[in-house]
């Protein structure tokens, strides 16, 4: 490797790698994560407590290997010397945290997995996927500098989304009535979960291109004055693919995430609400006709109307996430303490899935919860601060998408989880179980890394000397 | 294009517009957190569905219920997994204390008691608590005022037929009885092993053992209504004991005509051309006379009183009651009569009128007592470990009728039982050596089959301390089959058959 040195000689190898890194201090980081790691090492002991017998040094060991990996993460930017977020990466370190003390309150055998030829049980995947994950976020928020790759490619990439998706449909397999899961090989994952990005992506390019067309407003549809009609053709073309994932995939949780997120980033490049009302009206159609045709849509606007109907048939797995939310009460019962067994079994199927919250909710009560909700809410917060400093509209409107993308995801399945919303299979970003939903999320955030880079510092103003050295070089004393 | 900071139009104020909807959808969640934590949770712990109540259920011994001569009537056993299962003191209790199963879930005191018997709280506070400590449970031992005795002696009077039998204390409300045939083997829904053959026969049984008929029964009162209408007719002044009808001999041949309507009687042989007054005409069951006395008193008062007593709404009780009714209510008449035909047929308990066993009991009662109705009591009370014992005081559901209006009904319901001419209607009610109250009752069901029998009374008259209602259902005449079911039950009780 040959870089030319500010000084104009080359340095070669090693020594001019090293020479490159400027170290940049991250105080606001590094006391961030210190909280993270003092509430994570709290969680532990409060496990060791109550999970008598099951909780030992080997899960301590998981622990100590999660904050090894934040202390890389961490020094590693600080060596990079980006002048990148420094809230983002601790809110979702703390979220991976209490993914991992949740994952190991949980009985092991919920999933079984080999890695590398490794037997491993839950708490232990969650952690390879969390470490990956940190690795991810890490190295895109160091090594990314430039957009061109996202921006230019737009239709490439929506090319490769819907491709994504047309390979779900004819090789997925089926899993609880839903056709999420592509296997390649020994690869297995979960192609909606990167299709969010994708479409991210792709929006963010088409609505910066295109951006003060469709601000122009020279057609009428009944009272609603709308751009002209053929800019309209990506907001159908949209509102088809998420049909199609819910008909392909029976998948109601990504629709509305990828609608939500849709007319969230349309009306944040038009700043047109009739455009968002149309959307709505075009959703509100939609779902309608979803729940006339397909059962599986009606059964979960069924549950949700009354999980009480059928508490231990159809109603079950909501139901008891609600008593779970009750028994936790207003500060829980304890990390550890809660779900009981009933006959060996933990009461809410798919808690490590879709039910994280719920679980949290009764160890960690209705604070736990809020204060759950309020680490997405930053997350949120941190990537609208990053869209709204960015310096082009095409990183505005990504920064935007990206931070609803685990925003919205979030809200979706904690409203399923709450009955405010019909359940739908979503996962909690970076709480939930599995390898898809955590390396994709990790993406977002190491994306959102690299946009936050408010580049090289302005060069420091010139230190100006005591006044006794001043007067002594100008040769007065 | 890249990084033109040129004719971008900002972007700052839809992204806050986002954020402020996103952030409000925050919001929506913390409230549902609140909502499902803290308000629904008091309710949602202590349901059977929950989780811990049902890990508890398999582990910690529920409470136990006791009648009140302190025999155990419900208690637990462990089966050989180490799991606690319910067994019962006997078949005659099925209907009141139901069952807990792990398989068919809980039925009557079980079920209205559950969060009790499991020893769960119903203060958030001390089960905030509670749950830091070692032993979350604190299950409650119930005290029965129902005696096990009087209760065997009610379904054995009943035998091979389908009725029910009530008994109270009129004084404090006390429930001596409620017993209702055919009984089930709940011990059998409670054994694991054997739950699920005894239950499918049960469910197979066309005679509905599940069915608590005392209660949750509603049946045809016929001429044992007459005592509701003699209640709203003295209460709300229509008329008083010596008020007779002057048409009312001339109408005994022939019926009297209602709006085209004839209301007919079958005493007329014995009485003859006089006008009855209140005493005579309870004595013969006349129903001319409170046909009449109904329709003096009106829709709206016969309906209200009727409802002072619980008609119209669930009972206050320790177990779920189906609503007695005078009428459908939806007719345009006060009170919600269709009309003065319906009015007059209510007021001697055809019609639309539909009344469960409790409910009659404490009309009775309500006479027994000198017109103060006690609300009824089952569970006197709570004893748990921790929070030691919570007694249930009796308490009044108010006074429906004054002192001497109560009397009066009380004289004639003695005649009823007494008088030379009610013997005829109430054959064998009478307990030996004591001044015996009450009215039987023959409910006309269409031409669908034999009449339901009923009979409600009270002893001694002077001052009573039992009260009963005895339905034996499509068995025939009141006087012949419930009458005397009743006599044999309150003799046994003035013997001292606790």
């Amino acid at each position: 490797m040959t870089v030319v040195a500010t000084d104009g000689r080359t340095l070669d190898g090693l020594t001019g790698v090293l020479r490159r890194i400027r170290p940049r201090p991250r105080w606001l980081e590094f006391r961030l994560l210190a909280l993270v790691a003092f509430a994570v090492v709290a969680g532990s002991f409060s496990l060791a407590l109550t999970v008598d017998g099951r909780f030992g040094l080997y899960d301590v060991g998981a622990t100590v290997l999660f904050l090894v990996a934040l202390a890389v993460a961490h020094l590693a930017q600080v060596l990079a010397g980006r002048r990148t977020d420094q809230i983002l990466l601790p809110a979702v370190a703390m979220l991976g945290g209490i993914s991992l003390l949740l994952m190991q309150r949980l009985p092991q055998d919920l999933v079984h997995q080999t890695i590398l030829g490794v037997p491993l049980g839950l708490a232990e995947v969650q952690l390879v996927w969390l470490l990956s994950g940190l690795a991810i976020a890490t190295t895109l928020g160091i090594v990314v500098r430039s957009d061109l790759w996202l921006r230019r490619y737009k239709y490439t990439w929506a090319a490769v989304g819907v491709g994504l998706l047309l390979l779900t449909f004819l090789f997925g397999t089926e899993l609880n009535g839903q056709r999420l899961t592509l296997q390649i090989g020994p690869i297995a994952g979960q192609p909606s979960e990167l299709l969010k990005v994708i479409l991210v992506v792709f929006l963010a390019g088409y609505l910066s291109e295109n951006r003060s067309l469709l601000v122009q407003q020279d057609s009428w549809i009944g009272p609603l004055r709308m751009p002209p009609l053929p800019y309209l053709a990506p907001m159908v073309a949209m509102w088809a693919i998420a049909l199609g994932i819910v008909v392909v995939q029976r998948d109601l949780g990504a629709a509305l995430l990828f609608f939500g997120v849709f007319l969230a980033m349309l009306y944040v490049a038009t700043g047109r609400i009739s455009l968002v009302i149309i959307g709505l009206i075009l959703f509100v159609l939609g779902s309608a006709l979803m729940a006339v045709l397909f059962q599986h849509v009606r059964t979960r606007v069924d549950i949700w109307i009354d999980p009480f109907a059928d508490p231990l048939g159809a109603g079950y797995q909501v139901v008891q996430a609600l008593h779970a939310f009750a028994r936790g009460g207003l500060l829980g019962v304890g990390l550890g303490a809660g779900l009981p067994e009933i006959g060996g079994v933990i009461p809410i199927p798919e808690v490590h899935t879709d039910f994280p919250l719920a679980a949290l909710g009764e160890e960690l009560g209705m604070v736990g919860v809020i204060a759950i909700l309020g680490l997405y809410l930053v997350v949120i917060e941190r990537g609208m601060r990053i869209g709204a400093a960015a310096a082009d509209d095409f990183r505005s409107l990504l920064a935007i998408g990206l931070s609803l993308v685990i925003g919205v995801q979030a809200f979706i399945i904690a409203a399923g989880n709450l009955k405010v919303l019909p359940l739908t299979g979503v996962t909690l970003p970076f709480i939930s179980y599995g390898g898809s939903s955590i390396l994709v999320n990790s993406l977002v955030v190491g994306l959102l890394l690299a946009l936050s880079d408010k580049g090289v510092e302005p060069p420091p103003a010139p230190r100006v000397g005591s006044r006794w050295r001043r007067l002594r070089r100008s040769g007065v004393a | 294009m890249l990084g033109s900071h040129e004719g971008r139009q900002p972007i700052g104020r839809a992204t806050v517009h986002v954020a402020i909807v996103v952030s409000l959808g925050f919001v929506l969640l913390a409230v549902a957190a609140g909502y499902w934590g803290v308000i629904a949770a008091a309710d949602l712990v202590r349901s059977p569905s929950d989780a811990a109540v049902i890990a508890a259920s398999r582990t910690v011994p529920r409470g136990l219920i006791r009648d009140r001569a302190g025999k155990i009537l419900a208690d637990n056993k462990l089966d050989p997994n180490g799991e606690m299962y319910r067994v019962y003191a006997g078949k005659a209790i099925s209907q009141v204390i139901g069952y807990a199963s792990s398989v068919y879930g809980r039925a009557g005191l079980e079920r209205a008691y559950d969060a009790e018997l499991t020893g769960l709280t119903d203060d958030p506070l001390t089960d905030a608590l509670a749950k830091f400590g070692a032993d979350r449970y604190d299950p409650k031992d119930l005290s029965l005022s129902l005696s096990n005795e009087l209760q065997k002696a009610g379904v054995a009077a009943l035998g091979k037929r389908r009725g029910a039998v009530v008994m109270l204390d009129p004084r404090n409300g006390d429930v001596l009885a409620l017993a209702s045939t055919p009984t089930y083997d709940a011990s059998g829904i409670a054994d694991p092993t054997t739950a699920r053959d005894t239950f499918e026969a049960i469910q197979a049984d066309p005679d509905l053992p599940l069915l608590p008929r005392a209660t949750l029964g509603r049946y045809v009162p016929g001429s044992v209504f007459k005592i509701v209408t003699a209640i709203a007719a003295l209460g709300s002044g229509a008329i008083n004991a010596t008020t007779t009808y002057e048409e009312q001999p001339g109408s005994e041949k022939r019926g009297l005509l209602v709006e085209g309507f004839r209301v007919r009687d079958g005493h007329h042989p014995s009485t003859g051309s006089t006008a009855l007054d209140l005493i005579g005409a309870t004595e013969v069951s006349c129903n001319i006379y409170y046909a009449l006395a109904g329709l003096d008193t009106g829709g709206k008062d016969l309906v209200a009183y009727a409802n002072r007593m619980g008609f119209g709404s669930p009972l206050p009780f320790d177990l779920p009651t189906a609503v007695s009714q005078v009428t459908n209510g939806d007719g345009p008449e006060p009170g919600g009569f269709t009309d003065d035909v319906e009015l007059a047929n209510a007021s001697y308990g055809q019609a639309e009128a539909f009344v469960t066993p409790l409910q009659m009991a404490l009309v009775a009662a309500t006479v027994a007592n000198d017109g103060e109705l006690m609300r009824p009591r089952l569970v006197t009370a709570i004893t748990g470990e921790r929070d030691g014992t919570t007694a249930v005081a009796p308490g009044s559901m108010g006074r429906i009728l004054s002192v001497a209006d109560a009397r009066d009904i009380n004289a004639a319901m003695v005649r009823a039982v007494e008088g030379a001419l009610g013997q005829q209607f109430t054959t064998g009610a009478k307990v030996p050596g004591v001044t015996t109250a009450g009215k039987s009752g023959t409910a006309e069901l269409g031409g669908s089959g034999e009449p339901h029998s009923w009979f409600i009374g009270f002893a001694p008259a002077e001052d009573p301390t039992i009260a009963i209602a005895v339905l034996v259902e499509q068995s025939g005449r009141g006087g012949e089959v419930a009458a005397p079911i009743a006599g044999d039950l309150m003799t046994l009780y003035l013997q001292g058959l606790r």
